[in-house]
């Protein structure tokens, strides 16, 4: 019999997948940006579901800095398309 | 507080489940990033409450709040950029979908 974080975290993988499934298919670059936005949120919450599942406050410290992060990345992404790669 | 615990991180699934089925269903990519947006920052903040009920101790759920505030801040930050990188591209919405 499973756990019930168990099922959680496996509704959570299958919504990932169908993000990262959407990623690939998505016609123009701002729909990808977009699939990864959500997509590190997804990953923000299985990070978080994890640290109780174990009892252990390490991976939360990593979910922060996935945080900013991804903050990072997107943002610098979306601004080099902007200005056509003259950052 | 076990049972509102899992109800919480059960909304926050059905919000989640409710941004990626709003991948799928909107034909442009500005009504996609409408729903998208908004929704998954919501199904974060459940979850994240709905998990820190259950926190074994004060550090835990101090943390997961840091990372519920983060996420709250930089979320509609990055929908904003990417919005605003599409639209300064020239990307405009297709006629014949606006007429559908």
């Amino acid at each position: 019999m499973m756990d019930f974080h168990t099922v959680i975290l496996m509704v959570i993988g299958a919504l990932a997948l169908a993000d990262i499934v959407r990623m690939v298919a998505g016609p123009t670059i701002f729909d990808r940006l977009l699939c990864f936005n959500v997509l590190s949120i997804k990953v923000v919450m299985a990070m978080t579901l994890y640290a109780l599942m174990t009892n252990q406050s390490y991976m939360l410290d990593i979910a922060i800095c996935y945080t900013l992060l991804s903050f990072v990345s997107t943002v610098l992404i979306a601004q080099f398309i902007r200005t056509r790669g003259m950052l | 507080m076990e049972i509102l615990s899992g109800a919480l991180v059960i909304a926050g699934l059905v919000f989640a489940l409710l941004g990626v089925i709003g991948l799928y269903r909107y034909p442009d990519f500005y009504f996609r990033i409408l729903v998208t947006a908004n929704i998954d920052s919501a199904g974060l903040l459940l979850l994240a409450v709905g998990i820190a009920l259950q926190s074994p101790t004060a550090a835990f759920g101090l943390k997961i709040a840091i990372i519920t505030v983060l996420a709250l801040i930089t979320s509609p930050l990055s929908a904003h950029a990417i919005l605003r990188s599409a639209r300064d591209t020239g990307y405009r919405i297709r006629q014949e979908e606006r007429d559908d």
